[in-house]
């Protein structure tokens, strides 16, 4: 596997649960045991409700495009990918996650239509960080 | 009950660092405080040492230090571009308080000057680089680098939810540009100035390179050096003074998301609680309005702020702009310095703002190398607003010639 060379993520203690589960494929979130509802980033005192009661769970991996852009211009491991999409992702479960969105044509903006459905899928850039990015679903 | 700071105290003099935009030699950033100081305090008559409270954006105790004074009431809010127009609302409420009656509100950032002797990404001096921000766990792994790459995302949402095209935003970067070849100290005055200088039409806005789709480079702000600073000082101290004072009629500010991921509403922004504020303590809403400044780090920036403020339908925002009405001569003025499109913009727009304000309200906008002729407007009432951060943060303030 060749050296990933981008910005690598350094899992912090409140989000662990969520590099624990990118590390088996699957994406965890965090939900409110009070009020039920999805947050993310994660956060130890639930944004909606303020109840500190938060649990992870195994989410379904799917969610829409919420919006997106077209970077012609980036720094680093991405100046080699220029141009390449970038995507808000509304979650199934609710609230967003960002991502380089996989499986568009960065030439053909126009194409790419708001609301699409997309699944995440898990690239490792170590050994214990994996990475989320999401895939436009054929 | 608290009063109601209303007009309590006034901006009364308005000043910028003597070399601005892409200097010939690089610029520190406290020459440029420091040189827009020095000219305000010759402009207003007061004395550094007549300043009570200091405010910018994390370096108000240096700034003191520098002007080896002791105030004893100071900011540092830095929210980013809107910093500045918050520091004039605490300002504000510490002069109606009692507290202060003279307060120095000052900005100095070269942009610039550091790209060019240090690298892109250094114009900022924050940053920490703290791994375990949101952003930094959930964002900047993605290739995201800088202003433009996020705020190209609220353009495409506007688009597809309103039906908005990259010919209306054309019209908001081609207006800006007409009032920027009024104002001799704008980078894009003339070609002379720079060699991409002077007026543009839909020919050159398509065929600038995409920065971040939707975003042509046109559709961006420039990346300058400035210095500015204001004065804001009470009611009897600024009717005391050889400059005219431009009343403080409203002030708010509001705050809706730090990271992207939190923007619920990709074509909203805080700017309609802030302003809404500021209309509020006025006692005015958008109808009483002459002209606004309206900060434009971006086209979309600028677009949903004028829906925010209420001065246009949601959706709508770059309908301000079309037919003329913002334009030189038009019914709206908007953005008469050029803009941070057009005049500059140093990475925090506020002040700019802020400046050229004093300059329409108090009829100064062709004095010198102010402005020449066509670029004074009749208004005796404007919004000014700032944004900061990710489309994050607001100060707006509703101003009024004496």
């Amino acid at each position: 596997m060749a050296e990933y060379n981008k910005p690598i993520p350094q899992p912090e203690p409140v989000n662990q649960p969520f590099w624990d589960g990118a590390k088996e494929g699957k994406l965890m979130l965090p939900r409110c045991t009070v009020c039920n509802r999805v947050h993310f980033y994660p956060r130890i005192m639930c944004p909606h409700c303020h109840s500190m009661s938060i649990e992870w769970f195994e989410a379904s991996g799917e969610g829409y495009i919420h919006t997106y852009a077209v970077q012609h211009r980036a720094f680093g491991g991405w100046a080699d990918e220029v141009p390449f999409v970038t995507a808000f992702i509304d979650l199934k479960e609710g609230d967003r996650m960002f991502t380089v969105l996989r499986g568009v044509d960065a030439t053909k903006p126009e194409e790419i239509k708001i609301g699409t459905l997309v699944r995440v899928e898990f690239e490792p850039a170590t050994d214990e960080v994996h990475i989320p990015f999401w895939r436009v679903v054929a | 009950m608290p009063s109601n700071p209303s007009m309590a105290a006034a901006i009364v003099g308005a000043a910028e660092a003597n070399e601005i935009g892409y200097p010939e030699t690089p610029r520190t950033m406290m020459q440029l405080h420091i040189e827009a100081i020095r000219n305000v305090c010759d402009q207003t008559g007061i004395k550094p040492s007549q300043i009570e409270a200091v405010f910018s954006t994390g370096t108000a105790p240096q700034i003191a230090e520098y002007l080896g004074i002791h105030p004893k009431y100071f900011d540092t809010t830095a929210v980013g571009g809107c910093s500045f127009e918050m520091h004039v609302h605490h300002a504000l409420a510490a002069i109606n308080a009692g507290i202060v009656d003279i307060a120095l509100v000052t900005h100095g950032e070269n942009g610039w000057s550091a790209r060019a002797t240090r690298g892109r990404g250094t114009g900022r001096g924050a940053g920490g680089g703290d791994p375990w921000t949101p952003d930094a766990q959930f964002t900047q792994p993605y290739g995201i680098g800088g202003a433009p790459s996020n705020y190209s995302h609220a353009m495409t949402r506007h688009m597809h939810q309103y039906g908005s095209t990259p010919a209306d935003f054309a019209q908001i970067a081609i207006t800006t540009r007409q009032w920027a070849t009024l104002n001799p100290r704008a980078v894009m005055f003339s070609k002379e100035t720079n060699p991409a200088g002077g007026p543009i039409g839909m020919d050159e806005y398509n065929s600038s390179r995409w920065i971040s789709w939707p975003l042509h480079l046109l559709d961006c702000c420039l990346v300058t050096d400035h210095g500015g600073a204001v004065l804001v000082a009470s009611a009897e101290i600024a009717r005391s003074l050889k400059t005219k004072p431009v009343w403080i009629a409203g002030a708010g500010e509001s705050t809706s998301h730090s990271s992207m991921l939190e923007m619920g509403d990709f074509t909203a922004t805080s700017a309609k609680a802030s302003g809404e504020a500021a209309y509020q303590m006025a006692g005015m809403g958008p109808s009483d309005m002459e002209m606004a400044m309206i900060y434009d780090s971006f086209t979309i920036t600028a677009a949903i702020t004028a829906e925010m403020l209420g001065l246009t339908p949601r959706g709508e925002g770059p309908s301000l702009w079309a037919n003329g009405n913002a334009a030189p001569g038009g019914k709206f003025p908007v953005n008469t310095n050029g803009g941070g499109l057009s005049f500059n913009h140093s990475g925090m727009y506020g002040m700019q703002l802020l400046v050229e304000s004093y300059r329409q309200l108090s009829g100064t906008a062709e004095d010198g190398v102010n402005g020449i002729a066509g670029k004074q407007t009749n208004a005796k009432s404007l919004i000014v607003n700032g944004t900061g951060g990710s489309l994050s943060n607001t100060g707006t303030l509703v101003l009024v010639a004496d």
